[in-house]
């Protein structure tokens, strides 16, 4: 079709690893926010052999066939400059790409477009007027002519104007036209949760709102080697995907990322910590607050160690991340929990409506007679996210830990 | 300082004429302009709101008066007799589908249907404007852009009757069409959501190598659709970055039962145009010629810019909204019985025809007979046919099928084998499928 004879016309920068300038110059401080327990996590990938194992990757490169890791690269990234990474091997092997979206041109608020203007071109990486139901829609168009659309909504709080177009028109291209047209082109970046100082309006977790809008993928990164491969896979899927940034990580994550064109799979859950005596399903920011937890339980500080039953210290958690929210991978969750016979889903968006209630409903369907506890679900309260408030509205790694010890001991 | 304020302005304000005022009339400016910009300062406090310039109506383009005949100065596009017989056979074609569907609705063989009664030369003119490999993106009233560009009867019978030939696999409404091969966009029930996306399809043509300067995509909507915030941020994305689309707005004085006087308060939406700083014309759209020539410029200047244009065509719904609706619930009969005689599109355009020389009373009784066969004999034909599969329910959502479709699919196919050979409600509602819920369990 029409991408396809765009790109063999302008063949794939054999040299791309020049033009991905870094991006690490001194900045202001950080309007994304920082947060030191992400930056102190034991789940990132800081060594280049480490990183060059992540499990799943899949290498894109000319000699994919060859699962070689030999003669690879990484560099040190966090999650934007992944971000910015990715966007620019997606638009260097696909001519039909382009990225637009308020103040994506100098950089983006997030610095996620970085020097990519100057890069590919005011064509191919511009701004949009400020129409979040005018950038979906346009996506929209874009994509149904078969070309790679890679919008942006500022924050994920600002994506409701767009979500006539995103649900009733891109989760349903494909099947109100019998399969004759379709948008898999469209991917909607949008950074997401909250980052400390947000409130209201720049905090929001709007997940649970897209799940009956099938037809849409979702998809949430927690490190920047994910988002790297998750954003290329959901670039690169034929249906329209979401991309939900935790955007408090955009700074505070930071790994050895491969530098070379790589996937990771959509609809594929992670076991980051095998266990055996309690499934803890996360995704995005809480993936830290869980390994908080876990440490805590396993190793109480004096001021806790009264509250932690010493039984309980010795639980083996199984921590997972779900990564894809739609379609979301039931089989690693089910299998999961079959073995462990408990559950405890954490989210930033509010219980009511959550995803986690739609999770919790087909694991009990599934898991019913294996289960000895109640599938238990710590989420933000059914409140919005209140500026001062947001240390005790948030789960935290002590909420966590206390739910993860009411299961236990069910 | 207040007292010399008020007798400063009191003139101004008695000057101030209903209307409001237009700036042509205010002396030019030797003050400079305002920073980085063209916009010259002025001392005297004046509001301005009129697009004309004057307090005028924005004028409308005609060619041929409500007989056929050139108005005085009229633009007679050149076209052949040929090309003349085919706009009017169109023109035929159109409301003789209309007359049938409509009935077949009535008849409860078809669930849905809308005529485009009175708007025959806005579609049909426009059509014959663009070229065949324009993008399309249309509102619900633009059969006659498929009839136009060759889509068949039996493509159209297919997908009112949602049977298995209907390339949307039986799943919208009526008269929500779609054509890859004829660039026409599938048709979905939301106003104006297509809208932004003809100026993502533009983008998408500016930066194709082989398609640019020769494209344009194409969009169609009512006056009422474009209240809609998509209208809004449509024309600003292709007005701004920008990309060539051409916005066909087809005005017929009613969305629903709401009037356009209730639908906005500017002069139409021709006045929104320049608001968008883009080449703007208002043109009857009951006359065909007069369509074609404002939308074949609007086109060219929409290639040759780059940039959005609007055509506002000014036409009037005879008919009710859709087989839902009565509109004499809220307009006089009187009213709509002498926009046919006065106004009609298709009359006027016959005239035409007939001073020319190409057309006649025999010719007429001749064409209708014939349309009127062709269509009945896709109508019954249709009515035949079976519904697409009962597996197409579950397929297509994504471009795999995901675990939880799948187990869906599974579940209602173990529903029909325990109940569909025994409940007669269901064993009657799977007959009319193609492969009669069999094929759910594959």
């Amino acid at each position: 079709m029409l991408a396809r004879r765009l790109r063999s016309k302008f063949p794939a920068l054999s040299r791309r690893w020049q033009t991905t300038a870094s991006t690490t110059a001194i900045e202001p401080p950080p309007a994304g926010g920082h947060s030191s327990s992400v930056a102190s996590s034991q789940l990132f990938r800081i060594t280049r052999e480490s990183a060059l194992r992540t499990p799943g990757i899949s290498w894109q490169d000319e000699e994919s066939d060859r699962n070689i890791i030999g003669g690879r690269e990484t560099r040190k990234m966090n999650l934007y400059q992944a971000v910015r990474d990715a966007l620019s091997i997606a638009l260097s092997k696909d001519d039909t790409a382009v990225i637009f979206g308020e103040d994506i041109a100098f950089g983006g608020v997030f610095r996620c477009t970085m020097g990519l203007a100057e890069e590919f071109g005011r064509e191919r990486v511009f701004n949009t007027p400020l129409t979040e139901q005018g950038i979906a829609g346009f996506g929209i168009g874009l994509a149904s002519m078969g070309h790679t659309a890679i919008a942006e909504i500022q924050f994920a709080d600002y994506i409701f104007p767009a979500f006539d177009q995103l649900v009733n028109e891109a989760a349903k291209f494909r099947y109100r036209s019998g399969g004759h047209f379709s948008i898999g082109g469209l991917t909607v970046r949008t950074p997401t949760m909250a980052v400390g100082h947000g409130g209201l309006y720049h905090s929001q977790s709007p997940e649970g709102f897209f799940m009956g809008a099938s037809g849409l993928k979702v998809v949430i990164p927690r490190s920047p080697i994910q988002c790297k491969g998750l954003l290329l896979s959901a670039i690169r899927d034929p249906n329209p995907v979401i991309f939900m940034e935790p955007k408090i990580l955009y700074r505070s994550a930071v790994e050895q990322v491969p530098i070379d064109d790589f996937s990771l799979p959509l609809s594929r859950a992670e076991i980051l910590i095998p266990g055996s005596d309690l499934t803890l399903l996360t995704w995005g920011t809480p993936v830290y607050h869980c390994e908080s937890a876990l440490r805590l339980l396993n190793s109480p500080p004096p001021s806790l160690a009264p509250l932690i039953p010493p039984s309980l210290r010795n639980a083996k958690v199984e921590l997972i991340d779900l990564r894809t929210i739609l379609p979301w991978d039931v089989e690693t969750v089910v299998e999961s929990v079959r073995r462990t016979k408990r559950l405890v889903i954490v989210h930033e968006a509010g219980m009511t409506g959550g995803v986690g209630g739609e999770i919790a409903a087909e694991v009990g369907k599934r898991a019913f007679l294996r289960l000895e506890a109640p599938v238990r679900r710590i989420t933000g309260w059914d409140v919005p996210a209140g500026l001062q408030f947001e240390k005790f509205n948030m789960p935290d790694a002590v909420r966590i830990l206390d739910g993860i010890m009411e299961t236990l001991s069910y | 300082m207040l007292r010399s304020l008020s007798v400063k302005y009191s003139p101004l304000l008695t000057r101030i004429r209903p209307g409001g005022r237009a700036l042509s009339s205010q002396p030019t400016s030797s003050l400079g302009c305002l920073p980085t910009t063209d916009s010259p300062v002025v001392s005297k406090l004046a509001f301005f709101n009129s697009v004309t310039g004057d307090d005028s109506k924005i004028p409308s383009y005609r060619v041929l008066d409500g007989f056929g005949i050139p108005i005085e100065g009229a633009e007679v596009p050149e076209i052949s007799e040929q090309f003349a017989r085919r706009l009017y056979e169109n023109m035929q074609l159109l409301p003789t589908l209309d007359n049938i569907l409509y009935n077949v609705q009535r008849q409860g063989k078809i669930s849905f249907y809308m005529t485009s009664y009175g708007e025959e030369a806005a579609v049909i003119g426009s059509a014959a404007a663009l070229a065949d490999d324009d993008e399309v993106l249309a509102q619900y009233r633009e059969v006659g852009v498929l009839l136009w560009r060759g889509f068949s009867l039996d493509r159209v019978m297919a997908q009112c009757f949602g049977t298995h030939e209907d390339s949307g696999k039986g799943r919208q409404m009526p008269v929500h069409f779609g054509s890859t091969q004829h660039h026409f966009h599938q048709i979905s029930s939301p106003l104006a959501t297509q809208i932004p996306q003809a100026a993502g399809v533009g983008y998408a043509l500016r930066r194709d190598p082989e398609r640019r300067s020769k494209n344009v995509a194409c969009v169609f909507f009512g006056e009422g659709a474009a209240s809609e915030g998509d209208f809004h941020a449509g024309m600003l994305l292709a007005s701004t970055l920008p990309s060539p689309t051409l916005f066909l707005a087809r005005n017929n004085g009613f969305a629903i039962s709401t009037p356009s006087s209730q639908q906005y308060y500017g002069d139409s939406l021709s006045a929104r145009g320049p608001g968008y700083g883009i080449d703007t014309i208002r043109v009857d759209g009951n006359d065909v010629l007069a369509v074609m020539n404002a939308v074949k410029e609007g086109r060219r200047r929409c290639l040759e810019g780059g940039r959005a244009v609007l055509v506002e065509m000014m036409t009037y719904r005879v008919g009710h909204h859709s087989t839902s609706d009565d509109s004499f619930a809220y307009r006089g009969r009187q009213e709509v019985e002498d926009r046919k005689k006065i106004d009609n599109p298709i009359t006027r355009f016959r005239l035409f025809m007939e001073s020319r020389g190409w057309w006649d009373k025999t010719e007429e009784e001749e064409l209708k007979s014939r349309l009127k066969q062709d269509v009945l004999t896709s109508f019954k034909r249709a009515e035949t046919l079976k519904k697409p599969d009962l597996a197409e329910l579950f397929s297509d959502v994504y471009a795999e099928e995901p675990w939880n479709i799948r187990e869906q699919r599974k579940e209602l196919a173990g529903l029909l084998e325990k109940y569909g050979q025994v409940w007669e409600p269901w064993q009657n509602d799977l007959k009319i499928f193609k492969d009669e819920g069999k094929k759910l369990a594959d």
